[in-house]
């Protein structure tokens, strides 16, 4: 398959209104093909949901087809998908084959109580929030969502900085700003075939070709997203150890690239 | 699916709706039983992170009286089956949430809640 261009653009309109035009819509027309293509997890993640306590409850922020949700160690955890595309939601209430638990919802609106989860992840989603608020927002969603004693937080974001098997076509231009990362369009090809209403089309005929808005991020800007969530919400960013009693904060555990992705992985706690 | 397990956890968002707002209260509920695997190990886990009082009001007002008010200091077997049940094996599938401060209604859809609230909507 030739690489696929991806084509950098200007966020023109309110956020919102953009995401939802230019993310939520495709999505949903996607989302049958898009499910199909989407079954191998990523090591890392697959990795912190091994290393999870037993009984351990979470949220998967922008779930998809909920991919991640049959990793749940044969109900050892337990993990519940939110995500805005209730068509990628009814792949994923039978992710796995089993019945699992999704909720339509926002990531950027904390729709539960206060710090119900023991972990959260948030896979290859918080790039499609079409500004830096936005994004900084979702993350303090997931901080607000774990436990301030013990959540724990991984976070992949999709990064300038590409993979030499990746199949895209990244455009050369330079960031406005040193780490201010790059707002594009990716594209995603549909074919009759493989599009909802495709019947009666010769093979190959008629390609739909739908672009996705991305923010690819720029090495370090993840971590500064990261720190920012933290300290506007009154968190200290490092280490338990050696901090005074009465504070709170969350430590970034891990902070690296792979595979044309940035990941963070945090943990909070507390001190009492 | 939106079983009691995930229903415990919801709360409303609605713009400033901070108190009272959880438990959401199930309403022209639609609902199905059915057996999953019970996991002994997993509700033991599971028992300290329930918020109780939602749990068994929440049970109650769905028809299931099998729990006690107050969380038992002894944990058998039966207590275990019967919050099992209530926890895993009770889907609502079709019906709706209402906040019980500001009765914003979340509907319920082929057993997918929808938990959206538009942006003008929210704190
Ligand atoms: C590239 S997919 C990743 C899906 C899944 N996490 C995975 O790794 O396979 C991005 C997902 O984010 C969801 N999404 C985008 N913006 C969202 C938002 N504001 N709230 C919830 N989900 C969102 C999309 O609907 C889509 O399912
Ligand atoms: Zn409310």
């Amino acid at each position: 398959m030739a690489p696929k261009a991806v084509a950098e653009v200007v966020v023109d309109l309110d956020p919102e209104a953009y995401e939802t035009q230019n993310v939520h819509a495709i999505y949903d027309k996607i989302a049958s093909h898009f499910s199909s293509t989407r079954y191998k997890p990523w090591p890392i993640v697959t990795k912190f949901l091994s290393e999870l306590p037993d009984g351990w409850i979470g949220l998967d922020s922008g779930t998809g087809n909920g991919k991640y949700l049959p990793l749940d160690r044969q109900g050892k955890i337990w993990m519940i998908g939110l995500d805005r595309s209730i068509n990628l939601l009814k792949n994923a209430q039978q992710a796995g084959g089993k019945a699992r638990e999704v909720i339509l919802g926002n990531a950027l609106h904390h729709c539960w109580r206060g710090h119900a989860f023991d972990y959260a992840i948030s896979i290859a989603t918080i790039h499609h929030l079409a500004n830096p608020q936005r994004r900084m927002l979702a993350v303090q969603c997931l901080l607000r969502a774990v436990s301030p004693k013990h959540g724990r937080i991984l976070i992949y974001v999709w990064a300038i900085e590409q993979d030499e098997l990746s199949k895209r076509i990244i455009p050369q231009g330079e960031c406005k700003e040193v780490g201010s990362g790059k707002d594009v369009i990716v594209p995603w090809v549909l074919s009759k075939e493989t599009s909802p209403q495709g019947t009666n089309s010769p093979e190959g005929e008629e390609k739909q070709v739908y672009g996705r808005y991305y923010h690819m991020f720029a090495k370090g800007e993840l971590g500064r997203l990261v720190t920012e969530a933290a300290t506007g919400l009154n968190l200290i960013i490092g280490a338990a150890d050696g901090q005074v009693p009465s504070s709170e904060g969350v430590e970034i555990v891990q902070d690296s690239w792979e595979r044309s992705n940035y990941y963070v992985e945090l943990r909070r706690w507390s001190i009492p | 699916m939106v079983r009691l397990v995930t229903h415990n956890l919801l709360a409303c968002h609605a713009k400033d709706c901070n108190t009272n707002n959880f438990p959401l209260v199930f309403q022209n509920v639609q609902l199905e039983i059915r057996e999953a695997e019970f996991n002994s190990d997993f509700i033991r886990n599971f028992l300290p992170k329930i918020e109780w009082n939602a749990l068994v009001k929440t049970a109650y007002e769905l028809g299931d009286t099998s729990l006690p008010q107050d969380q038992p200091e002894m944990v058998d077997d039966e207590f275990l089956k019967n919050l099992h049940h209530v926890l895993f094996e009770i889907h609502i599938i079709e019906g709706g949430m209402v906040c019980p401060n500001c009765k914003h209604n979340y509907p319920i859809s082929d057993g997918i809640p929808n938990m959206l609230l538009a942006e003008h909507e929210i704190a």
